[in-house]
């Protein structure tokens, strides 16, 4: 059994309770734990007190005026039922049904996937084997394995539903003792495997909010095994009006998505691999990577396309 | 009426006319008499079981490929509330391995590492936690020494010895020269010879359950260890060699065990440290291991670098076969030796060959230690000879299938090596996967990146020989018959999951008239049950198997003597079946089985009877062919329909035609599930798995990385089942648990040849490599000049 590290538990039933908390040193929210706790177990953190999102009233998905708002403790697998979501954003469900498991998708939440941390070969790792390595830049070493002479730390952004909100123009809300403020998911991340979200430790996510009258976007998860894998290339591909432009947002292949666009397919899918430079944060080879998002692209957009 | 029955590919060949099922059991489809207590959580794994005091023992492992080891301070952990106590390597001095000529290994590493996740210390602490920030807190110091990590490394001179003290000029721990009729005259008749290298990679077993062991030290000074073990006698014997205990003082107890592929084939150091901090703490001792570690602990496939040539006649029989192969094999030897020889061995079967050399080495380097895995030693040569096959038929302008099928060996043959072949449904199987799968029409014909491909296979019945020299009674199954009318059976052999609780069970009620539930099992019980070997090199079918036929008709003689008594005819008169006895002419002229035990029990006292078995001895010509040699041999034909991605390389297996020649199905259900199982195996080996490493670091120690197929990446299986009727097996059954896995990685090489024209010569065949070896192909097309015609 690879055991939790021991921690203390706090289920407030106020957002503002949970900011004032996850202000504290040492603390971290945790909302369904499908991510966290095995990266606990991992020892990748030590929190000393866990914020739990349960008692928050963070769950539900609402229609009005056009926009469809989600709690952030709402169950992938309850956004991926949701009739509005069905019916207006296929690709959002989509995305949903692909995260790991069946079951893990009844316990994660959407909240949970655009918070996810960042992923890399040598960093989601039990302790015993980081220590053999020397660890890593983005937990308790000085050197990054996949770039021993970069700039910083790759670990690669891998949340499965961001590409195709961020396509959608949706927003997240978050709050904290400073206030409520909205937050287009295209602004959410940073280009830095460690520091990914332009967020302050006591900001609480608490809803996202997806306009219903978008374009229409394309989504496509490449992997391994067609379960339980994290993505290898996750691309979201959106349709022009009007002569306007596509766009592509890619990820997984570094520490932000990547957001291009093209006045055709075949241009959208060169700029995206033009765009992309995965390393080798994880096992299939990088070249390869950066291949497949040019191949991935093209079939999102053509799927598009041809629907 | 079972899924299998109403599947419409299912088919039964009966080439020999076999017994007649008597007691109505033999050949039934359905559930294992155990299989309800595993389906609902009630079975009772090592980790289910709890003491009272009992403490959790967690090792200390190496960080480091090959180091000295200065120190080991414990001091740190010793000082944490809750912990109780240590061991260290240099307290179990013993060297151990099952198999006597390589004994290399201690329980943990003493005066320095070997690999990367050995084994140093071990600490005890009364739940899992605590033990867990003990480990934590040991500290290590390491000298580091130059690591060998390649083959190259192992074979190079100039690097140091892994094992000090080896008088081999390099890391080998053996190497094989076999050589068979004129290898020359052989090459000389051919029309085509046909020469490659092939890498085959190494990769482990995944059980569901992790490696777990349970000691206790009982008050008489006896020990108890419950393991989760596929030998029990091997880990018992090691156990108390090492301990320096008397065999008979200790108890070792096979729980119910999650499975094992050959992975939990070798005592392990969660046996040997549970018992002796056992003994040494005066206090139950447990020990789990994580998943992580059993990537550690290994003993699973080992990545071999191949080189074959063959020689073809223009008929497609096969002149002469010249093979090396070098087998990277870990830090420890584990059965190393045996691999050696399985690399080389059946590369005689299942076509007839008359001139054969193989050299093979086995070596040593800083990784985990390789043993056996499912189809040990032969599934990487399979791999070259039969993509070889169809690069023969290709080259000779011959149908792949026809020439697999022409050169057969017969049934009542002996191999140019000296195995001696009794029932052969190896044409049986190629005419089952060929017809189904539309070989002969469809091969070809299915358009860019889309293909099929065939491959045959042999594989052994258990070895002749046990892994140290006696002559004992290889399975040993005692019987327990009272008024009640239960039957208790004992048997030392282990079920993993494999089902042999059920056949031994099913063999038993078939020869006593009553049914499979009606017997109770016992097995796996060193205290308890009688010697058996254990469950590796497919032989539990075929000697335990046997051995409880032996001992199930010593009980029925005497039924049936009562019986006949009692009814006034001859005992040849009378027939058991359900749950009765009676005279075949009149079966109203009846007893049922109960009476019949109180009638026999009249007469001859309390019922007890016990059967062994013991190969007979097979007259060799090649003395030296000590492994190998198996009482029978299993056959399997495979046909792959594989979809490659031409633009990103992915490549789908999209089914599988499988036919194996198990000699008789004792339990059709429980033979299909292995063979499915075994082309489930053999699939993860064709597109996922392999143990990377970065270093000596293995790269991807858990089920996240370590690619195993999801139900997703399996392919429809289409199982048909060759019954031969082996003379010598029970009830002419041979096996299934193995032989299957051979064919399925070349079946799908050789489909994906067919699907992109490319021989793909190692596995696993993951889209990076296919779609570089497309890309490849396509320049090459490119730049050479067009055909004049």
């Amino acid at each position: 059994m690879l055991p939790l590290p021991t921690f203390e538990y706090a289920a407030p039933t106020t957002v503002l309770e949970a900011s004032r908390l996850l202000g504290t040193p040492g603390s971290r929210l945790v909302a369904g734990g499908t991510d966290l706790l095995v990266s606990m177990k991992h020892r990748l953190f030590e929190p000393r007190l866990l914020v739990s999102t349960r008692r928050l009233g963070l769950r539900g998905v609402s229609v009005a005026d056009g926009v469809l708002s989600v709690g952030a403790g709402t169950t992938l697998r309850e956004v991926a039922r949701h009739p509005t979501v069905l019916e207006h954003l296929p690709s959002l469900a989509a995305a949903c049904r692909t995260v790991a498991t069946p079951t893990i998708q009844g316990m994660a939440t959407l909240g949970g996937n655009l918070m996810l941390d960042t992923r890399c070969l040598y960093y989601n790792q039990p302790a015993g084997w980081r220590a053999s390595l020397g660890y890593c830049l983005k937990r308790e070493g000085t050197v990054c394995h996949v770039a021993p002479k970069g700039r910083g730390c790759y670990a690669a952004h891998s949340a499965d539903t961001v590409p195709a909100l961020w396509l959608l123009g949706a927003e997240a809300e978050f709050v904290s003792v400073r206030g409520v403020r909205r937050i287009p998911v295209s602004s959410m991340y940073h280009d830095d495997g460690m520091a990914w979200l332009r967020l302050e430790p006591d900001d609480v996510l608490t809803a996202v909010h997806v306009p219903l009258a978008g374009r229409a976007v394309g989504h496509r998860k490449l992997r391994t095994r067609q379960a339980i894998d994290y993505a290898l290339v996750l691309v979201a591909v959106r349709a022009p009006v009007d002569g306007g432009l596509w766009s592509a947002v890619v990820s997984s292949v570094s520490p932000s998505p990547i957001f291009v666009e093209a006045a055709t397919p075949a241009d959208l899918a060169e700029a995206a691999f033009r765009a992309c430079q995965p390393l080798s944060t994880h096992l299939p080879a990088a070249t390869w990577r950066k291949k497949m998002v040019r191949v991935e692209v093209a079939r999102a957009a053509a799927a598009l396309t041809s629907a | 009426m079972s899924d299998s029955e109403n599947r419409p590919g299912w088919a039964v060949y009966a080439t020999h006319s076999g017994e007649a099922a008597e007691g109505g059991v033999l050949g039934r489809a359905g559930p294992k008499i155990d299989g309800r207590a595993r389906i609902l959580g009630a079975a009772l794994y090592t980790d289910d079981l709890h003491l009272p005091r009992m403490v959790v023992g967690k090792f200390v492992r190496s960080t480091q490929p090959h180091a000295r080891i200065v120190s080991i301070d414990v001091s740190g952990a010793l000082a944490m509330p809750g912990v109780v106590g240590y061991a260290i390597g240099s307290e179990l001095p013993q060297k151990y391995g099952v198999i006597p000529v390589a004994q290399d290994e201690t329980a943990m590493a003493i005066g320095k590492v070997r690999y990367i996740g050995e084994a140093i210390a071990c600490i005890a602490a009364v739940d899992e936690e605590t033990a867990h920030r003990a480990v934590r807190a040991v500290k290590v110091e390491y000298e580091p020494l130059p690591a060998v990590l390649t083959i190259e490394d192992a074979l190079d001179p100039s690097k140091p010895h892994i094992h000090e003290g080896s008088r081999k000029p390099s890391n080998i721990l053996r190497r094989i020269f076999q050589e068979y009729g004129d290898i020359d005259k052989g090459f000389a008749a051919a029309e085509v010879v046909i020469e490659d290298t092939y890498e085959y990679p190494g990769s482990t077993h995944v059980p569901l359950e992790t490696h777990v062991a349970l000691a206790n030290l009982e008050p008489d000074g006896k020990l108890t260890l419950w393991s989760s073990t596929q030998n029990p006698h091997y880990v018992h014997r090691d156990v108390a060699h090492v301990l320096g205990m008397r065999e008979q003082d200790i108890r070792l107890i096979k729980p119910t065990v999650g499975a094992g592929y050959g992975g939990k084939c070798d005592p392990f150091c969660t046996d040997i440290v549970a018992a002796h901090l056992a003994r040494k703490l005066r206090r139950p001792v447990k020990i789990t291991l994580e998943r992580e570690e059993v990537f550690y602990t290994h003993r699973g496939r080992h990545p071999t670098r191949m080189w074959l040539k063959m020689g073809f006649a223009k008929d497609g029989s096969i002149t002469a076969i010249d093979f090396k192969a070098w087998a990277e094999g870990g830090a420890y030897a584990s059965y190393g030796v045996v691999t050696s020889y399985y690399l080389g061995v059946f590369m005689p079967l299942p076509y007839t060959l008359e001139n054969y050399r193989f050299e093979s080495h086995r070596l040593y380097t800083n990784k985990p230690p390789c043993g056996p895995k499912r189809g040990h030693g032969a599934i990487q040569p399979r791999l070259a000879l039969e993509m070889h096959i169809d690069r023969a038929a290709q080259a000779l302008g011959l149908d792949p299938a026809e020439m697999r099928r022409a050169n057969c060996i017969a049934p009542d043959t002996e191999t140019c090596n000296g195995l001696k072949v009794t029932s052969v449904g190896m044409r049986e199987c190629i005419d089952a996967v060929v017809t189904a799968s539309g070989y002969h029409t469809r091969r070809g014909a299915l358009g860019p990146g889309r293909g099929l491909g065939l491959a045959a296979s042999a594989y052994m019945c258990g070895a002749l020989h046990p892994v140290y020299q006696n002559e004992l009674s290889q399975s040993c199954v005692q019987l327990k018959v009272d008024r009640s009318g239960e039957v208790t059976l004992y048997s030392g052999t282990a079920d993993c999951g494999q089902g042999s609780v059920h056949m031994l069970a099913a063999l038993c009620a078939e020869r006593l008239g009553i049914e499979p539930s009606d017997v109770r099992v016992i097995e796996g019980d060193t205290s308890l049950t009688p010697v058996d070997l254990g469950s590796y090199s497919s032989r539990v079918t075929f000697m335990a198997g046997n051995a409880c036929v032996s001992a199930s008709d010593k009980v029925r003689e005497k039924l049936a003597a009562a019986v006949a008594a009692k009814l006034g005819v001859e005992p040849a008169a009378l027939t058991f079946n359900g749950r009765r006895v009676f005279v075949t002419t009149a079966p109203d002229r009846a007893l049922s089985f109960v009476d019949a035990v109180w009638l026999a029990e009249e007469m001859f006292g309390p019922i007890g009877e016990v059967g062994g078995y013991k190969p007979h001895k097979i007259g060799s010509r090649f003395r030296r062919q000590s492994v190998g040699p198996s009482p029978a041999y299993s056959f399997t034909a495979q046909v792959a329909e594989v979809s490659c991605d031409l633009e990103t390389g992915i490549v789908v297996v999209d089914k599988i035609w499988v036919a194996h020649d198990c000699g008789r199905a004792i339990n059709r259900t429980i033979v299909e599930g292995q063979i499915e199982g075994c082309v489930y195996m053999g699939v993860g080996e064709a597109l996922f798995e392999e143990q990377r490493y970065r270093g000596g670091l293995h790269a991807v120690p858990s089920l996240l990385e370590y690619k195993i197929p999801t139900v997703h990446e399996t392919p429809e299986i289409e199982t048909f089942i060759v019954e031969t009727h082996d003379p010598n097996g029970p009830f002419g059954a041979k096996e299934a648990g193995e032989g299957p896995q051979l064919s399925t990685v070349p079946a799908i090489a050789n489909a994906l040849h067919d699907a992109t024209g490319i021989w793909f010569t190692r596995p696993p065949f993951t889209p990076e490599v296919v779609l570089a070896e497309i890309s490849r192909a396509a320049r090459a097309a490119a730049q050479r000049p067009p055909e004049s015609s």
